[in-house]
């Protein structure tokens, strides 16, 4: 705008430096071939990604994490969009509130999730199983599905279902192919938002894991707790690289702006 | 307009939600009360209802200075966040310009990739052999490197950097919905553009500062990894004291008395959280 100065332009300029400054940085020195990252670089090396692609801990928490990402944003895409659904559509007493439990697990800090999960699965003998974190991630993405799947669901318009059953399709037929092809983009960034969440969580994970079942996250904690080698850099850059691509397959689904609600 | 869905079909739709958050999401805060009102003795667990977790906490003072330590931490960092997060906001609220997705995902960037790795940067960026600290040193700049990390300086940069984008979502929407005429309108009245904005851009974006502020204040008192990798178990919140008590102490019922408290805490702002946006939509329709 005309009416920028250059003082809120260089303040923003440095606010952004800011925000991107330790993500830059750490793609930088997963490339650097120091132990140390210092300021000039010591030369490009990718030693650090063949180190983190020939441990075997990193490859299993690579492996358990995507795994886990993929049962999580199919299961509570499934569910999530099943309650969207009714709570878009229906008109009914109590629906406010039902919306409001359904995203609630959004509002409590994750520490208190984690732990009273962990209190109440060692009680019912599921606890440090793939099950626990399977369930432990499901109750916080789908509330982001039911966001995601929402939003898209408030624009449609009913006319187009009503014309299609008018035209002689079932509800059931209506639905399935006028509905959810129109909503589609909803579902899909829902998906891979809930994929994303969970390959990102750290906190639910804390509580849940095992010896055996340590995803990405919490492998790399566990590793920045006794080492500082640039491995732990590497890791990090690839995980940057799978949520960046991720990110850009949800801006061409719906839409960046769309999407965060500008 | 139609009614919707049939009620059986209705509730088949709704159930596997509602039925997986009562059973793990409800149920285990429910257990969760009823372990902090519990007690435990040499090791062993027995239910029971006494308030001594609860008594124990309110009445040591590492405990409330680790209370106090929190809420001081999260004020700081909330003020710090709206100082950095107003002018970006107030950038992107009235920039024209084309590389407006760029800078969208610049924001959201941070939010997307992992906390860890977020800690992990700003740890390169600040030990004492980290990028800043090196760098002088090994050009003779400084002696000694400067203490940035394991402690609250640390803790506070990277929670700061952690919760910026809530700070600046909230903010945006506010500040885009205030009329531009205003401010002209103020200007061609006479006020030099400083004033322009004192006295209309900012009480005008004042829900959006309320909101932002509730929200990361609420995010940085629950905020566990932060603390732990930039604070390495200096800087005690209380976050920490649970992860403490549950996961190597083996305390349960203090641990949940303590979590309890931070849900209390955190609950209470978030019910004004919601009140205050609330509030703003209705001021729109």
């Amino acid at each position: 705008m005309e009416r920028t100065g250059w003082g809120l332009r260089l303040a923003v300029g440095a606010v952004y430096g800011f925000l991107l400054l330790p993500l830059v940085v750490v793609v930088a020195a997963a490339f650097n071939a120091g132990n140390y990252f210092t300021f000039p670089p010591q030369g490009f090396s990718l030693k650090w990604f063949a180190n983190f692609f020939q441990r075997r801990e990193f490859m299993q928490a690579l492996w358990l994490s995507t795994e886990l990402g993929f049962w999580t944003a199919a299961l509570s895409t499934v569910v999530g969009t099943m309650a969207a659904i009714v709570l878009v559509r229906s008109r009914f007493r109590g629906r406010d509130l039902l919306n409001a439990y359904v995203t609630s697990p959004l509002l409590l800090p994750q520490i208190l999730t984690g732990v009273a999960l962990l209190q109440y699965l060692s009680l019912v003998g599921l606890a440090q199983s793939y099950w626990s974190l399977l369930i432990g991630h499901v109750v916080v993405t789908t509330p982001y599905v039911v966001r995601t799947v929402s939003a898209t669901l408030y624009n449609f318009d009913m006319a187009l279902e009503e014309a299609a059953q008018s035209l002689g399709a079932s509800p059931v037929r209506a639905f399935l192919e006028v509905t959810l092809g129109i909503i589609k983009p909803g579902v899909v960034a829902g998906a891979i938002l809930a994929f994303a969440i969970s390959f990102d969580n750290f906190t639910i994970s804390l509580f849940l894991t095992s010896p055996k079942l340590t995803p990405l996250p919490i492998e790399l904690f566990a590793y920045l707790k006794y080492s500082f080698d640039p491995t732990a850099a590497a890791a990090s850059a690839v995980a940057i690289g799978i949520t960046l691509g991720l990110m850009l397959l949800i801006a061409r689904v719906v839409g960046l702006e769309e999407f965060t609600g500008f | 307009m139609r009614e919707g869905p049939r009620l059986w079909v209705r509730v088949a739709l709704l159930l596997p939600l509602t039925g997986i958050l009562a059973v793990f999401f409800t149920v285990p805060l429910l257990l969760m009360a009823a372990v902090s009102v519990s007690h435990q003795s040499f090791g062993r667990f027995e239910w029971a209802f006494t308030l001594r977790s609860y008594t124990r906490f309110l009445t040591d003072a590492f405990y409330l200075g680790v209370l106090w330590d929190t809420l001081w931490l999260g004020l700081v960092v909330t003020a710090a966040a709206l100082l950095l997060g107003y002018p970006l906001a107030y950038h992107l609220a009235r920039t024209r310009t084309r590389w407006k997705p760029v800078l969208l995902v610049f924001i959201l960037s941070p939010l997307l990739v992992g906390i860890v790795i977020r800690c992990y940067g700003w740890m390169i960026l600040l030990a004492d052999r980290g990028l800043i600290n090196a760098t002088l040193v090994d050009h003779g700049w400084l002696a000694r490197p400067l203490p940035l990390m394991y402690n609250r300086f640390g803790v506070g940069v990277a929670l700061v950097h952690v919760f910026l984008p809530f700070m600046v979502l909230s903010l945006t929407g506010v500040i885009k919905r205030i009329d531009p005429a205003l401010l002209d309108a103020s200007m061609s009245l006479g006020a030099s553009p400083g004033r322009a904005f004192w006295e209309v851009t900012l009480p005008l974006s004042l829900p959006g500062i309320l909101a932002g502020s509730l929200l990361v204040f609420s995010l940085a008192i629950s905020s566990f990894v932060v603390p732990v990798l930039l604070g390495g178990f200096k800087v005690y919140v209380l976050p920490i004291i649970v992860y403490e008590q549950i996961l190597s102490v083996f305390d349960w019922p203090f641990g949940a008395a303590t979590a309890f408290i931070l849900l209390v805490i955190s609950l209470g702002i978030i019910a004004g959280y919601i009140k205050v946006t609330e509030r703003a939509l209705r001021g729109l329709v």
